[in-house]
């Protein structure tokens, strides 16, 4: 349709202003890219909020239900666990750790995959099939079964559970990366461009990036939300950060043993960890609707 | 052309085993503790002990004899003993593998049936009511973390209304001789016995945690098959059959369905890695007796060589899949042969 | 594929209305247990984990005698009759004739009980000539932290139905431990028959005794399957089939118990109690018990092994929280070693109260005014002294971050567990004692003497020579108002070394189907599931 416009000035627009027209109509993308900023700003600022200390034992409020509940009190909006731990606060806390630990994985992971991924995708021959294969063999290995194995060799905790995370991520980066690379590179104008005299380093900074970053940032939010799954996957199986760490998949599994008697300790993580992922996909989702119709266009 | 293509896929399979036997060998120096009772199981308290494992394993010879003594073990099924039980790792395995290939297998065929017909239904009515509610539905689904969704079934199901049970394979009242290890088949195979109780038992046992399983490769087969049906109606020979006058049913059933199908196949395929693994957190809340629940469980104990068998099982299975999966693919699509080569 | 589904189903349905009724009753004759850990072996006498001796003592075999838990006396059992010699360093016991063992898939017996079985189990004990003396290392756990292996001088056959047990010296508490869950009496000939084809290693494996139920099947992580004994000598068993349904983890025993999975649920954490009382289906039974949870320090490793330190950190611990956070008020504070329903229970003076300000400062006299790093390794299952190990571990880990102690908490799967407090290798466990015997010897001899030191069985890792003296002393009299005051002078030593800090004593828990009937919980003891029924 935008063939057929009368009028050039909305085209002056910047490429980034474009999109965020494109994305802006999206609702529900909208709506999650708002629930994930507010996430983030949780987690950068979850420990200043907080009204009580993670750890802090109420020996007078055990069990208190949430405060819109008869049986509540104020002074514990969600309630507290079985050591008298503000429900809220932990959860905030865990934030940091859930959502926080998570973003920062899928970042270095961004930055590993984007450097390995190019040169993969700009290197020839025997080096470019080696880790071609090397790549099938771990593509095939899903990323929750490659962490527990490296969780397996480093042994249970948070920490281990990142790198684990972040390795296990970076075949399937890697490669998406590498592909995007192979697929510019084999476009006219990066051949145009060539033949101009531009050295490797030009043709990926001036050439190739421009055109596919946002294609990274969509994969970003796909590591993202794979990340949070599989922190949190760990940290229920006890596998990842340990309790009294108050990263959500463990709080779940810790407050298990209350599911009967104090349901909101086990409801609670779990609805945040659902509106984390769901918030990540829906964003994903949204940008890449946005990409595939400026493709069509 | 076939055979090549073959031959090359097996040279490729034979390179990803050789990688995986190499990684696990590895494991036992990679773990803490002593690589010599890492790989048999034995704790090593007594010399003489010590002395004989060490001729046994060749210890005391470079990692190249040691890794050729270490294959030839794996054939043979020697294992090593699992520190817990310190029984062999590899009969554990065979106990406990078919326990899990019973359910990835079930919950495959579920989402298989439900995926792709949705899949297929929401590309018909593309931007309108029924893609749009397959579509959130989806994505909320995909967004469900495993073990959550899995609590609440339980909650529902088991527990309100005591529906189903929440754990094990079948009522355990009802004693059924294992001979092939899967439960169903063992059944049938004993002549359904209990007057067929034991049968509707085991169907009971398995809905929740097939539901459970299938959820996520549902969600992905759903949106991979509308992706793939979108493309291939945007493609010009559909347009040409539609400007011939096909109405839009007959365009879906006989044009676009064969074609879009296809890299659907070999997406089934690659869902049997991810079944694997999300089965190892189902089991552990179903307690459903699988090799997922006993690796992690072994990980909590540093039941080293059960931890190594464990990963190998499990890792050489998923190869398994995913190159017996190209392999019909490629026998599907004469197309994909052509990428055999290293490029993607 | 259709028609097979179509036949397939139709197959099931008729099956199903064919004869509904008849397969449900044979489904209802069996019970369904939830047990909290895997069996670390089928034999009693190798082990004192409560979660095994639970499953096998009562069930696979038959003591010589047993006790009364309500009088406290000598019950007649496999023998008929005992009579011990005025010098008490003789026992006789009169044997009951014609009582089958079990025949299974791998042993048919060809004669019943006698005098052979009775010696060959407890020659097991001492005996180096008796071939089964060190098959799994010769360690039996209960019996040498007892003593009794180094008390039995020899075991003589009088006749088929007699034999005669010569003590080195009297000793008061020994026919109590002959009435312990581990004194099991086992098939001799079942055990020349292994030897014969070289397997004495499954001899405690598959296990055959002459008790109401007969081992079928057990896969670990899974269950345990035991069927009816048909010939049983005591009385008719009422259940065709015994399933363990071993369950770590205890919100899905509940939860099982709440689906009808489980008919039986062993433990169930005092978290849920409230709860299950209002269900109807399901009936809670409680029991007094003799047992005590205590936190017991590895006083071989610095710095704990400084009186100070312990009782710096015995004094940073707020008990009240943890009886209301652990115990939901079900259990008492202990007030000494020995729960108060014990006769010898003095309530000690010296118990350590919460007192920051003192812990401080017993910690700054040590030299330790910064603080340190420890470790507590809080047991992974719930047991009558301890509902949760971890909790209780994470409310003293706040507690003694107050103090400057930094706490991190290591917990394994329980027979792993077990095996390296064994070993020594904590600094400081969460664990507790459930009473075999209400003898108060019990509760001191097994924990704390030297020789469990040795065995693996004491977990402070302490050896007083006072403390096994005194416990000596109050053996080698029958005189009740002596060993009284003997006692009394152990439990002060007790709390004057603080080796361990009794915590609590719990009450004993059993949550059941409203239809399971005849479960016989005692104040000590394992569980017996002979009389167990549907109604």
């Amino acid at each position: 349709m935008a063939k057929f416009k009368v009028f050039s000035e909305e085209s002056n627009k910047s490429p980034l202003a474009r999109f965020w027209r494109k994305f802006k109509n999206n609702h529900p993308a909208l709506v999650g890219l708002w629930v994930f900023i507010a996430f983030a700003l949780l987690a950068a600022s979850a420990p200043f909020l907080a009204p009580y200390g993670v750890n802090q034992q109420h020996s007078d409020a055990l069990l208190i239900p949430p405060s819109w509940h008869e049986m509540g009190d104020v002074r514990f909006i969600l309630g507290t666990d079985d050591l008298g731990r503000d429900v809220l606060s932990r959860l905030m806390n865990g934030a940091t750790y859930t959502f926080g630990l998570s973003v920062v994985a899928a970042l270095l992971t961004t930055i590993i995959g984007v450097l390995v991924g190019t040169f993969a995708g700009i290197s020839r021959g025997i080096r470019s099939s080696f880790l071609n294969h090397l790549l099938d063999i771990t593509l095939s290995i899903p990323s929750l079964l490659l962490a527990i194995i490296i969780i397996a060799v480093l042994g249970p905790g948070l920490m281990n559970t990142v790198w684990a995370i972040i390795l296990a991520l970076l075949p399937q980066f890697i490669h998406s990366i590498r592909n995007l690379i192979v697929e510019e590179l084999s476009k006219d104008y990066i051949t145009a461009f060539k033949l101009d005299g531009a050295s490797n380093w030009h043709i990926i900074s001036r050439g190739i990036f421009p055109n596919i970053y946002e294609h990274i940032v969509v994969i970003f939010t796909m590591a993202l939300s794979t990340a949070i799954l599989d922190i949190s996957a760990l940290g229920f199986l006890k596998l990842g950060a340990q309790p009294p760490t108050t990263e959500w998949g463990a709080i779940l599994a810790e407050n298990l043993g209350l599911i009967y008697l104090a349901p909101w300790t086990v409801a609670l993580p779990g609805v945040l960890l659902f509106l984390a992922v769901l918030s990540t996909n829906l964003v994903g989702d949204g940008l890449r609707q946005v990409l595939k119709e400026r493709k069509a266009d | 052309m076939i055979l090549d293509y073959i031959l090359r896929r097996l040279g490729l399979l034979l390179f990803m085993l050789l990688m995986l036997s190499i990684f696990t060998f590895s494991l036992a120096y990679l773990f803490p503790g002593d690589p010599l009772s890492n790989l048999s199981g034995v704790p090593s308290n007594n010399f003489s002990q010590n002395t004989q494992l060490e001729d046994k394993y060749l210890y005391n010879s470079n990692y190249f004899t040691q890794y050729i003594a270490f294959l030839g073990r794996v054939f043979q099924g020697d294992w090593g003993l699992s520190f817990a039980s310190g029984d062999n790792v590899f009969s554990h395995i065979l106990d406990l593998l078919p326990a899990t290939l019973e359910l990835s297998v079930y919950a495959l065929i579920v989402s298989i049936f439900i995926g792709v017909p949705a899949g297929i239904l929401g590309s018909a009515y593309y931007n309108r009511w029924p893609d749009k509610l397959i579509n959130s539905t989806t994505i909320v689904g995909y967004s469900m973390p495993v073990f959550w969704l899995a609590l609440l079934l339980i909650m529902i199901f088991s527990l309100k209304l005591g529906w189903f049970p929440m754990s094990g394979r079948m009522g355990l009242l009802y004693e059924i001789p294992p001979s092939t290890g899967f439960m169903l088949i063992d059944i049938a195979l004993a002549g359904f016995p209990y007057k067929g109780m034991a049968f509707t038992d085991a169907l009971h046992h398995l809905t929740l945690p097939t539901i459970v399983l299938a959820m996520y490769p549902t969600t992905v087969l759903v949106r991979f098959t509308r992706e793939s049906m979108l493309k291939i109606m945007d493609q010009n020979f559909i347009k040409t059959a539609r400007a011939k006058g096909l109405n839009r049913r007959q365009l879906i059933l006989h044009h676009a369905l064969r074609n879009a199908l296809l890299p659907v196949i070999k997406k089934i395929g690659l869902q049997f890695s991810t079944l694997i693994t999300l089965a190892m957190i189902t089991e552990v809340i179903f307690s459903w007796p699988g090799i997922g629940r006993w690796l992690i469980d072994s990980i909590y104990q540093r039941d080293f060589p059960a931890i190594q068998g464990g990963l190998m099982a499990v890792s050489l299975f998923v190869i398994l899949a995913t190159i017996v999966t190209e392999l019909l693919y490629s026998l599907f699509d004469p197309l994909s042969r052509n990428q055999a080569h290293g490029k993607v | 594929m259709h028609k097979f589904l179509l036949t397939l189903l139709a197959v099931t349905l008729a099956g199903c209305l064919d004869s509904e009724e008849r397969v449900i009753e044979e489904k209802s004759q069996g019970l369904v247990y939830c047990a909290e850990a895997n069996p670390v072996s089928f034999n009693p006498q190798v082990t004192t984990t409560g979660s095994t001796i639970d499953i096998i003592a009562n069930q696979l075999y038959d003591r010589l005698i047993s006790i009364d838990p309500v009088t406290a006396e000598f019950q007649s059992e496999l023998a008929t009759d005992w009579r011990v010699s005025k010098d008490g360093k003789s026992v006789t016991f009169t044997l009951r004739q014609n009582v089958p063992f079990h025949t299974t898939a791998y042993f048919t017996p060809t004669r019943t009980f006698n005098a052979d079985d009775v010696i060959f189990t407890f020659s097991r004990l001492f005996d180096v000539y008796n071939p089964y003396h060190f098959v799994g290392d010769a360690s039996y756990p209960y019996f040498q932290s007892v003593g009794v292996d180094q008390l039995i001088r020899k075991i003589v056959r009088v006749s088929d139905y007699q034999v005669r047990f010569e003590l080195f010296n009297a000793e008061s508490s020994f026919l109590a431990n002959m009435a312990t869950d581990f004194a099991v009496v086992l098939s001799a000939e079942y055990a020349m028959k292994r030897k014969a084809a070289e397997q004495e290693g499954l001899f405690d494996q598959y296990p055959v005794g002459t008790g109401p139920y007969i081992y079928r099947e057990y896969r670990r992580d899974n269950l345990v399957r035991f069927y009816r004994n048909p010939d049983y000598w005591k009385h008719d068993v009422a259940l065709e089939q015994l399933v363990y349904d071993i369950t770590p983890n205890g919100t899905a025993r509940i939860a099982k118990l709440l689906t009808k999975e489980c008919d039986l649920a062993a433990h169930p954490s005092s978290a849920q109690l409230s709860i299950l009382a209002q269900r109807e289906d399901i009936n809670i039974e409680k029991e007094t018990n003799l047992n005590v949870g205590y936190w017991a320090f590895n006083t071989e490793r610095p710095p704990f092994d400084d009186i100070r330190v312990r009782k710096a950190l015995a004094h940073a611990i707020d008990t009240d929280k943890i009886m209301q956070a652990v115990y939901y008020g079900n259990g008492t504070r202990a007030e000494s070693m020995l729960p108060p329903t014990s006769w010898a229970f003095d309530a000690q003076t010296s118990m350590p109260l919460f007192d920051p300000d003192l812990a401080k400062s017993l910690l700054a006299e040590a030299g330790l005014k910064d603080g340190f790093d420890m470790n507590i390794w809080a047991m992974p299952v719930s047991r009558i002294y301890n509902p949760n190990a971890r909790k209780m571990a994470e409310l003293m880990q706040s507690d003694l971050r107050k103090i400057g102690v930094n706490v991190n908490i290591v917990e394994y799967e329980w027979n792993t567990f077990i095996q390296r407090i064994g070993e020594h290798r904590h600094d400081s466990v969460l664990l507790g004692w459930a009473a075999d015997t209400p003898d108060p010897d019990n509760f001191f001899s097994p924990l704390l003497s030297c020789s469990a030191t040795f065995s693996g069985k004491n977990p402070a890792n302490w050896c007083n020579p006072k403390f096994d003296l005194l416990l000596a002393q109050a053996l080698d009299t029958t005189d009740i108002l002596m060993r009284k005051k003997y006692y009394a002078d152990v439990q002060s030593l007790i709390m004057d070394e603080l080796p361990l800090l009794p915590i609590a004593h719990g009450l004993r828990f059993q949550a059941s189907s409203a239809d399971v009937e005849g479960i016989t919980l005692g104040p000590f003891g394992a569980i017996s599931l002979a009389n167990a029924r549907k109604k």
